[in-house]
Protein backbone atom coordinates (compact mmCIF):
# COMPACT_ATOMS: atom_id res chain seq x y z
CA UNK A 1 0.00 0.00 0.00
CA UNK A 2 1.62 3.49 -0.69
CA UNK A 3 0.21 7.10 -0.47
CA UNK A 4 1.49 10.28 -0.64
CA UNK A 5 5.15 8.95 -0.50
CA UNK A 6 5.18 6.43 1.80
CA UNK A 7 4.64 2.81 2.00
CA UNK A 8 2.74 0.65 4.59
CA UNK A 9 5.76 -1.69 6.17
CA UNK A 10 4.15 -3.26 8.75
CA UNK A 11 0.31 -3.52 9.64
CA UNK A 12 -1.06 -2.75 13.03
CA UNK A 13 -1.53 -6.62 14.18
CA UNK A 14 2.30 -7.58 13.07
CA UNK A 15 3.30 -4.21 15.02
CA UNK A 16 1.11 -5.61 18.04
CA UNK A 17 3.13 -8.58 18.10
CA UNK A 18 6.30 -7.57 17.43
CA UNK A 19 6.21 -5.29 20.41
CA UNK A 20 4.45 -8.06 22.32
CA UNK A 21 7.35 -10.04 21.26
CA UNK A 22 10.01 -7.33 22.35
CA UNK A 23 8.62 -6.60 25.69
CA UNK A 24 8.20 -10.07 26.33
CA UNK A 25 12.00 -10.79 24.93
CA UNK A 26 13.41 -8.24 27.65
CA UNK A 27 12.04 -9.47 30.57
CA UNK A 28 12.68 -13.10 30.20
CA UNK A 29 16.30 -12.44 29.15
CA UNK A 30 16.75 -9.43 32.27
CA UNK A 31 15.05 -11.72 34.73
CA UNK A 32 17.39 -14.69 32.65
CA UNK A 33 20.39 -12.95 33.63
CA UNK A 34 19.73 -12.26 37.10
CA UNK A 35 19.96 -16.42 36.99
CA UNK A 36 22.74 -16.75 34.93
CA UNK A 37 25.60 -15.42 37.02
CA UNK A 38 25.48 -14.69 41.11
CA UNK A 39 27.26 -11.22 39.98
CA UNK A 40 24.35 -10.37 38.07
CA UNK A 41 21.58 -11.38 40.77
CA UNK A 42 20.97 -8.24 41.88
CA UNK A 43 19.32 -7.58 38.61
CA UNK A 44 16.59 -9.41 40.41
CA UNK A 45 15.64 -6.56 42.63
CA UNK A 46 14.31 -4.64 39.56
CA UNK A 47 11.80 -7.58 38.76
CA UNK A 48 10.64 -7.57 42.44
CA UNK A 49 13.04 -9.73 43.97
CA UNK A 50 14.61 -13.51 43.76
CA UNK A 51 11.62 -15.23 45.02
CA UNK A 52 9.81 -13.57 41.77
CA UNK A 53 12.08 -14.13 39.34
CA UNK A 54 11.98 -17.73 39.91
CA UNK A 55 8.49 -17.65 40.02
CA UNK A 56 7.40 -15.44 37.33
CA UNK A 57 10.69 -15.98 34.59
CA UNK A 58 9.58 -19.21 33.57
CA UNK A 59 6.10 -17.91 32.46
CA UNK A 60 7.36 -14.87 31.09
CA UNK A 61 9.48 -17.01 28.68
CA UNK A 62 6.13 -19.42 28.10
CA UNK A 63 4.14 -16.14 26.86
CA UNK A 64 7.47 -15.16 25.00
CA UNK A 65 7.34 -18.35 23.01
CA UNK A 66 3.92 -18.16 22.15
CA UNK A 67 4.42 -14.55 21.34
CA UNK A 68 6.89 -15.76 19.18
CA UNK A 69 5.17 -17.96 17.60
CA UNK A 70 2.82 -15.59 16.30
CA UNK A 71 5.36 -13.59 14.89
CA UNK A 72 5.83 -16.78 13.22
CA UNK A 73 2.82 -17.38 11.54
CA UNK A 74 3.31 -13.65 10.70
CA UNK A 75 6.19 -13.73 8.93
CA UNK A 76 7.72 -17.08 8.36
CA UNK A 77 6.75 -17.12 4.39
CA UNK A 78 8.21 -13.57 4.31
CA UNK A 79 11.54 -15.33 6.00
CA UNK A 80 12.21 -18.20 3.18
CA UNK A 81 16.20 -18.34 3.04
CA UNK A 82 16.47 -18.78 -1.04
CA UNK A 83 19.79 -18.22 -3.11
CA UNK A 84 20.02 -14.45 -3.06
CA UNK A 85 19.85 -14.24 0.54
CA UNK A 86 23.07 -16.96 0.70
CA UNK A 87 24.97 -14.82 -1.55
CA UNK A 88 24.07 -11.80 0.44
CA UNK A 89 25.21 -13.62 3.47
CA UNK A 90 28.72 -14.37 1.85
CA UNK A 91 29.09 -10.33 1.13
CA UNK A 92 27.33 -9.26 4.88
CA UNK A 93 30.78 -7.55 5.80
CA UNK A 94 30.52 -5.20 2.96
CA UNK A 95 26.87 -4.55 3.99
CA UNK A 96 28.82 -4.19 7.57
CA UNK A 97 30.59 -0.73 6.04
CA UNK A 98 27.49 0.38 3.79
CA UNK A 99 29.48 -0.93 0.83
CA UNK A 100 26.60 -2.36 -1.03
CA UNK A 101 26.88 -2.20 -4.67
CA UNK A 102 26.61 -5.26 -5.83
CA UNK A 103 24.62 -6.80 -3.11
CA UNK A 104 21.53 -8.76 -3.80
CA UNK A 105 18.72 -6.61 -3.50
CA UNK A 106 16.84 -7.47 -0.49
CA UNK A 107 13.15 -8.29 -0.47
CA UNK A 108 10.71 -7.43 2.11
CA UNK A 109 13.51 -8.78 4.76
CA UNK A 110 16.93 -9.22 4.10
CA UNK A 111 18.94 -11.74 4.64
CA UNK A 112 20.54 -10.59 7.93
CA UNK A 113 17.18 -10.44 9.52
CA UNK A 114 15.72 -13.58 8.42
CA UNK A 115 18.50 -15.55 10.05
CA UNK A 116 17.89 -13.46 13.01
CA UNK A 117 14.28 -14.87 12.57
CA UNK A 118 15.22 -18.44 12.29
CA UNK A 119 17.98 -18.16 14.99
CA UNK A 120 15.57 -16.95 17.81
CA UNK A 121 12.81 -19.66 15.85
CA UNK A 122 15.23 -21.78 17.08
CA UNK A 123 16.49 -20.84 19.81
CA UNK A 124 12.55 -20.56 21.76
CA UNK A 125 12.28 -24.36 21.57
CA UNK A 126 15.58 -25.19 23.07
CA UNK A 127 15.07 -22.47 25.59
CA UNK A 128 11.34 -24.19 26.33
CA UNK A 129 12.52 -27.54 26.16
CA UNK A 130 15.13 -26.89 28.09
CA UNK A 131 13.36 -24.49 30.36
CA UNK A 132 10.21 -26.93 30.99
CA UNK A 133 12.90 -29.24 32.40
CA UNK A 134 14.79 -26.69 34.73
CA UNK A 135 11.07 -25.59 35.88
CA UNK A 136 10.71 -29.19 37.80
CA UNK A 137 14.00 -30.26 39.81
CA UNK A 138 12.07 -33.03 41.69
CA UNK A 139 10.54 -34.61 38.98
CA UNK A 140 12.59 -34.46 35.65
CA UNK A 141 15.16 -36.69 36.03
CA UNK A 142 18.36 -35.78 37.01
CA UNK A 143 20.48 -36.36 33.79
CA UNK A 144 17.90 -34.57 31.43
CA UNK A 145 18.04 -31.66 34.24
CA UNK A 146 22.08 -31.51 33.94
CA UNK A 147 21.66 -31.21 30.05
CA UNK A 148 19.39 -28.34 30.06
CA UNK A 149 21.80 -26.66 32.30
CA UNK A 150 24.26 -26.51 29.57
CA UNK A 151 21.63 -26.00 26.54
CA UNK A 152 19.36 -23.03 28.45
CA UNK A 153 22.22 -20.44 28.98
CA UNK A 154 24.37 -20.74 25.63
CA UNK A 155 21.08 -20.88 23.99
CA UNK A 156 19.63 -17.51 25.99
CA UNK A 157 22.73 -15.58 24.99
CA UNK A 158 22.95 -16.47 21.56
CA UNK A 159 19.22 -15.03 21.73
CA UNK A 160 20.14 -12.43 23.40
CA UNK A 161 23.64 -11.55 21.25
CA UNK A 162 21.26 -11.36 17.84
CA UNK A 163 18.94 -8.74 19.63
CA UNK A 164 21.70 -6.72 20.55
CA UNK A 165 22.70 -6.47 16.86
CA UNK A 166 19.00 -6.15 16.00
CA UNK A 167 18.37 -3.57 18.84
CA UNK A 168 21.48 -2.07 17.10
CA UNK A 169 20.46 -2.11 13.17
CA UNK A 170 16.95 -0.99 13.87
CA UNK A 171 17.74 2.31 16.14
CA UNK A 172 20.84 3.46 15.74
CA UNK A 173 22.02 2.01 12.44
CA UNK A 174 19.08 2.28 10.39
CA UNK A 175 17.44 5.76 10.82
CA UNK A 176 13.64 5.10 9.71
CA UNK A 177 13.48 1.05 10.72
CA UNK A 178 12.33 2.24 13.99
CA UNK A 179 9.86 4.60 13.17
CA UNK A 180 8.60 1.76 10.44
CA UNK A 181 8.11 -0.69 13.29
CA UNK A 182 5.73 1.71 15.44
CA UNK A 183 3.87 3.54 12.97
CA UNK A 184 3.78 0.97 10.18
CA UNK A 185 5.02 3.78 7.65
CA UNK A 186 8.16 4.27 5.97
CA UNK A 187 9.10 6.77 3.53
CA UNK A 188 9.19 5.32 -0.46
CA UNK A 189 13.07 6.03 -1.13
CA UNK A 190 13.90 4.49 2.47
CA UNK A 191 11.53 1.41 0.77
CA UNK A 192 13.82 1.79 -2.48
CA UNK A 193 17.11 1.73 -0.81
CA UNK A 194 17.23 -0.42 1.99
CA UNK A 195 14.59 -3.50 0.59
CA UNK A 196 14.20 -2.39 -3.24
CA UNK A 197 13.03 -5.87 -4.17
CA UNK A 198 10.03 -5.63 -1.75
CA UNK A 199 9.75 -1.89 -2.89
CA UNK A 200 8.98 -2.57 -6.43
CA UNK A 201 6.76 -5.79 -5.59
CA UNK A 202 4.31 -3.67 -3.55
CA UNK A 203 4.06 -0.62 -6.16
CA UNK A 204 3.43 -3.37 -8.64
CA UNK A 205 0.39 -4.39 -7.10
CA UNK B 1 38.84 -25.44 63.44
CA UNK B 2 36.82 -27.57 60.33
CA UNK B 3 34.97 -29.61 61.64
CA UNK B 4 33.21 -33.27 60.55
CA UNK B 5 30.70 -35.84 61.65
CA UNK B 6 32.11 -39.89 61.45
CA UNK B 7 29.59 -42.21 60.68
CA UNK B 8 30.66 -45.86 61.76
CA UNK B 9 27.97 -48.04 59.86
CA UNK B 10 29.31 -51.04 61.40
CA UNK B 11 27.87 -50.27 64.97
CA UNK B 12 24.51 -48.71 63.80
CA UNK B 13 22.05 -51.04 65.09
CA UNK B 14 19.35 -48.89 63.32
CA UNK B 15 17.29 -47.57 66.79
CA UNK B 16 16.58 -44.14 64.82
CA UNK B 17 17.51 -42.31 67.69
CA UNK B 18 18.73 -39.91 66.13
CA UNK B 19 16.03 -39.50 63.60
CA UNK B 20 14.24 -38.49 66.39
CA UNK B 21 16.21 -36.27 67.48
CA UNK B 22 16.78 -34.44 64.34
CA UNK B 23 12.90 -34.00 64.01
CA UNK B 24 12.82 -32.68 67.64
CA UNK B 25 15.87 -29.94 67.43
CA UNK B 26 14.86 -29.08 64.33
CA UNK B 27 11.17 -28.68 65.18
CA UNK B 28 9.80 -30.52 62.46
CA UNK B 29 7.43 -33.06 64.24
CA UNK B 30 8.02 -36.80 64.62
CA UNK B 31 4.80 -38.03 62.77
CA UNK B 32 6.02 -37.80 59.16
CA UNK B 33 5.51 -41.02 58.80
CA UNK B 34 5.82 -43.88 60.08
CA UNK B 35 6.81 -47.32 58.31
CA UNK B 36 3.88 -49.69 57.62
CA UNK B 37 3.98 -53.34 58.05
CA UNK B 38 3.34 -53.72 54.43
CA UNK B 39 6.01 -51.94 53.48
CA UNK B 40 8.43 -54.59 54.28
CA UNK B 41 11.07 -52.47 55.54
CA UNK B 42 11.98 -51.01 58.79
CA UNK B 43 13.29 -47.53 57.19
CA UNK B 44 11.54 -44.43 58.71
CA UNK B 45 10.84 -42.98 54.94
CA UNK B 46 11.90 -44.11 51.46
CA UNK B 47 13.91 -40.65 50.64
CA UNK B 48 14.76 -37.99 52.59
CA UNK B 49 12.27 -34.82 52.58
CA UNK B 50 12.24 -31.11 53.13
CA UNK B 51 11.02 -31.87 57.04
CA UNK B 52 13.17 -35.05 57.13
CA UNK B 53 17.28 -34.51 56.60
CA UNK B 54 18.68 -37.87 58.15
CA UNK B 55 16.94 -41.32 56.65
CA UNK B 56 18.79 -44.22 58.53
CA UNK B 57 18.88 -46.65 55.62
CA UNK B 58 18.56 -50.29 56.30
CA UNK B 59 20.02 -51.32 53.17
CA UNK B 60 19.90 -55.16 52.59
CA UNK B 61 22.67 -57.67 51.87
CA UNK B 62 23.95 -61.02 51.69
CA UNK B 63 26.87 -62.15 53.40
CA UNK B 64 29.50 -64.19 51.43
CA UNK B 65 28.09 -67.39 53.36
CA UNK B 66 24.36 -66.26 51.87
CA UNK B 67 23.22 -65.19 55.58
CA UNK B 68 21.15 -61.81 55.38
CA UNK B 69 22.65 -59.16 56.65
CA UNK B 70 21.97 -55.11 56.92
CA UNK B 71 24.34 -52.58 55.65
CA UNK B 72 23.00 -49.31 57.66
CA UNK B 73 23.98 -46.06 56.08
CA UNK B 74 22.74 -42.71 57.79
CA UNK B 75 21.80 -40.79 54.37
CA UNK B 76 21.62 -36.91 55.05
CA UNK B 77 24.21 -34.03 53.85
CA UNK B 78 27.46 -34.66 53.31
CA UNK B 79 28.73 -30.96 53.57
CA UNK B 80 31.07 -31.27 50.93
CA UNK B 81 34.90 -29.60 50.69
CA UNK B 82 34.11 -28.66 46.81
CA UNK B 83 30.14 -28.50 47.36
CA UNK B 84 27.77 -28.96 43.41
CA UNK B 85 25.26 -27.13 45.41
CA UNK B 86 26.41 -24.13 46.56
CA UNK B 87 28.53 -24.00 42.67
CA UNK B 88 25.03 -24.53 41.08
CA UNK B 89 23.50 -21.87 43.34
CA UNK B 90 22.34 -18.47 41.32
CA UNK B 91 21.60 -16.38 44.58
CA UNK B 92 24.48 -15.07 46.28
CA UNK B 93 24.29 -15.82 49.82
CA UNK B 94 21.83 -18.31 49.94
CA UNK B 95 24.27 -21.37 49.81
CA UNK B 96 27.11 -20.60 52.09
CA UNK B 97 30.53 -22.37 53.81
CA UNK B 98 30.60 -21.52 57.74
CA UNK B 99 34.39 -21.09 58.41
CA UNK B 100 33.70 -24.62 59.94
CA UNK B 101 33.25 -26.32 56.55
CA UNK B 102 29.60 -26.52 57.17
CA UNK B 103 27.76 -26.21 54.07
CA UNK B 104 24.56 -24.09 55.18
CA UNK B 105 21.85 -22.41 53.83
CA UNK B 106 20.23 -19.59 54.24
CA UNK B 107 16.39 -19.20 53.31
CA UNK B 108 15.97 -15.61 53.44
CA UNK B 109 17.98 -15.75 50.14
CA UNK B 110 16.99 -19.25 48.48
CA UNK B 111 14.36 -18.18 45.71
CA UNK B 112 13.62 -22.49 45.21
CA UNK B 113 15.09 -22.60 41.83
CA UNK B 114 16.15 -25.95 42.97
CA UNK B 115 19.73 -25.67 40.72
CA UNK B 116 20.92 -26.95 44.13
CA UNK B 117 19.39 -30.18 43.80
CA UNK B 118 20.66 -30.70 40.04
CA UNK B 119 24.09 -29.82 41.07
CA UNK B 120 24.24 -32.22 44.39
CA UNK B 121 25.76 -35.65 43.56
CA UNK B 122 24.71 -37.14 46.66
CA UNK B 123 20.83 -35.80 45.92
CA UNK B 124 20.12 -34.27 48.99
CA UNK B 125 18.29 -31.19 49.18
CA UNK B 126 15.04 -31.53 48.89
CA UNK B 127 11.97 -28.15 48.19
CA UNK B 128 9.33 -27.57 50.28
CA UNK B 129 6.13 -27.16 48.48
CA UNK B 130 4.62 -25.12 51.05
CA UNK B 131 7.39 -22.50 51.60
CA UNK B 132 9.49 -22.76 47.94
CA UNK B 133 12.55 -22.76 49.75
CA UNK B 134 15.35 -25.91 49.59
CA UNK B 135 16.20 -27.99 53.16
CA UNK B 136 18.49 -29.96 53.86
CA UNK B 137 20.82 -31.34 57.20
CA UNK B 138 22.56 -28.16 58.57
CA UNK B 139 24.91 -30.27 60.69
CA UNK B 140 22.95 -28.71 63.49
CA UNK B 141 24.68 -24.86 62.40
CA UNK B 142 22.56 -23.61 65.24
CA UNK B 143 24.34 -25.85 67.76
CA UNK B 144 27.73 -26.04 67.06
CA UNK B 145 28.07 -22.41 66.82
CA UNK B 146 27.77 -22.02 70.62
CA UNK B 147 29.72 -25.51 71.44
CA UNK B 148 27.22 -28.50 71.31
CA UNK B 149 27.79 -31.09 69.55
CA UNK B 150 24.55 -31.69 66.27
CA UNK B 151 21.46 -33.56 68.09
CA UNK B 152 22.27 -36.75 66.22
CA UNK B 153 25.42 -37.03 67.69
CA UNK B 154 24.01 -36.42 71.54
CA UNK B 155 21.34 -39.53 70.59
CA UNK B 156 23.23 -42.20 69.46
CA UNK B 157 23.86 -44.62 72.18
CA UNK B 158 26.52 -46.58 70.81
CA UNK B 159 28.74 -44.43 69.63
CA UNK B 160 28.62 -44.99 65.94
CA UNK B 161 28.66 -41.23 65.45
CA UNK B 162 30.96 -38.75 66.59
CA UNK B 163 31.67 -35.23 66.12
CA UNK B 164 34.89 -33.38 66.79
CA UNK B 165 37.42 -31.53 64.24
CA UNK B 166 38.33 -33.43 61.09
CA UNK B 167 41.34 -33.96 61.40
CA UNK B 168 40.95 -36.10 64.26
CA UNK B 169 38.02 -37.90 63.07
CA UNK B 170 40.05 -39.30 59.39
CA UNK B 171 42.59 -40.47 62.09
CA UNK B 172 39.88 -42.30 64.14
CA UNK B 173 38.10 -43.31 60.76
CA UNK B 174 41.44 -45.02 59.63
CA UNK B 175 42.22 -46.76 62.78
CA UNK B 176 39.08 -47.98 62.91
CA UNK B 177 38.85 -49.19 59.70
CA UNK B 178 42.25 -50.77 60.15
CA UNK B 179 40.96 -52.66 63.40
CA UNK B 180 38.33 -54.16 61.23
CA UNK B 181 40.13 -55.42 58.70
CA UNK B 182 42.33 -56.80 61.58
CA UNK B 183 39.49 -58.76 62.94
CA UNK B 184 39.13 -60.42 59.84
CA UNK B 185 36.63 -58.08 58.17
CA UNK B 186 38.73 -57.15 54.93
CA UNK B 187 37.46 -55.17 52.98
CA UNK B 188 36.80 -52.07 55.21
CA UNK B 189 37.86 -48.83 54.78
CA UNK B 190 36.77 -44.98 55.00
CA UNK B 191 34.28 -42.93 52.75
CA UNK B 192 35.83 -39.97 52.34
CA UNK B 193 35.41 -39.44 48.18
CA UNK B 194 38.62 -37.35 46.87
CA UNK B 195 36.23 -36.41 43.72
CA UNK B 196 34.43 -33.16 45.54
CA UNK B 197 37.46 -32.95 47.81
CA UNK B 198 36.42 -35.10 50.69
CA UNK B 199 33.45 -34.48 52.98
CA UNK B 200 32.41 -33.45 56.53
CA UNK B 201 30.72 -36.09 56.60
CA UNK B 202 32.79 -39.62 56.91
CA UNK B 203 32.20 -43.25 56.82
CA UNK B 204 33.65 -46.35 58.23
CA UNK B 205 32.07 -48.89 55.60
CA UNK B 206 32.09 -52.54 56.49
CA UNK B 207 32.53 -53.26 52.90
CA UNK B 208 34.31 -50.23 50.91
CA UNK B 209 34.55 -51.78 47.99
CA UNK B 210 31.27 -51.76 47.64
CA UNK B 211 29.92 -48.29 48.37
CA UNK B 212 26.63 -48.82 46.30
CA UNK B 213 25.38 -51.19 48.34
CA UNK B 214 24.98 -48.49 51.13
CA UNK B 215 23.47 -45.91 49.03
CA UNK B 216 26.46 -43.96 48.57
CA UNK B 217 28.01 -43.14 44.86
CA UNK B 218 31.41 -44.94 43.93
CA UNK B 219 33.10 -41.73 42.51
CA UNK B 220 30.64 -38.77 43.08
CA UNK B 221 31.80 -35.02 41.70
CA UNK B 222 30.60 -32.07 40.72
CA UNK B 223 28.97 -32.85 37.55
CA UNK B 224 30.67 -31.16 34.58
CA UNK B 225 27.63 -29.54 33.41
CA UNK B 226 27.79 -27.27 36.41
CA UNK B 227 31.78 -26.56 35.97
CA UNK B 228 30.82 -26.37 32.57
CA UNK B 229 27.87 -23.55 33.03
CA UNK B 230 29.65 -22.28 35.68
CA UNK B 231 32.80 -22.05 33.93
CA UNK B 232 33.85 -21.88 30.14
CA UNK B 233 30.18 -20.78 29.21
CA UNK B 234 30.30 -18.31 31.39
CA UNK B 235 33.14 -16.42 30.18
CA UNK B 236 32.02 -16.48 26.43
CA UNK B 237 28.84 -15.66 27.63
CA UNK B 238 29.90 -12.60 29.24
CA UNK B 239 32.52 -11.70 26.31
CA UNK B 240 29.66 -12.30 23.66
CA UNK B 241 27.69 -9.95 25.78
CA UNK B 242 30.38 -7.09 26.69
CA UNK B 243 31.62 -7.46 22.85
CA UNK B 244 28.13 -6.94 21.36
CA UNK B 245 27.34 -4.13 23.03
CA UNK B 246 30.80 -2.19 22.52
CA UNK B 247 31.24 -3.79 19.43
CA UNK B 248 27.82 -1.92 18.19
CA UNK B 249 28.71 1.19 19.48
CA UNK B 250 32.16 1.10 17.75
CA UNK B 251 30.74 0.43 14.92
CA UNK B 252 28.73 3.13 14.77
CA UNK B 253 31.66 5.48 15.63
CA UNK B 254 33.40 4.60 12.85
CA UNK B 255 30.27 3.85 10.02
CA UNK B 256 27.48 5.81 11.46
CA UNK B 257 23.97 5.02 10.61
CA UNK B 258 23.01 3.91 6.71
CA UNK B 259 21.65 6.86 5.18
CA UNK B 260 18.83 7.25 2.29
CA UNK B 261 19.80 9.79 -0.27
CA UNK B 262 17.36 11.06 -2.18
Amino acid sequence: MTAAGRVLRFSFGERVVHWMTAILFLYAALTGLALWSPSLFWLSNVFGGGDAVRRWHPWGGVAFAIALGLMFRNWSKDMKLGSEDRRWLRQAHRYAVHDENGLPPAGRFNAGQKVLFWTQSVSVVLLFASGVVLYWPEIMPRGLRLAALVVHPPTAIVSIAGIILHIYMGTAAVPGALRGMIEGWVPEAWARAHHPRWYREIVKR
Amino acid sequence: MIVAKLIDTTTCIGCKACEAACQEWNDQGLTVGVARSDDGTYQTLPDLRHDFWNVIKFNEATREDGSFTWLMSKYQCMHCVDAGCLDACPAPGAIFRRENGIVDFDHDKCIGCGYCITGCPFDVPRLSPVTQKVYKCTLCSDRTSVGLEPACIKACPTNCLTFGARDDLVRLADARAEALRSEGRGNAGVYNPAGVGGTNVLYVLEDATRPEAYGLPRDPTIPWQVRLWKGPIKWVGNAVLVGGVVGAFLHYLRYGPKEVRE
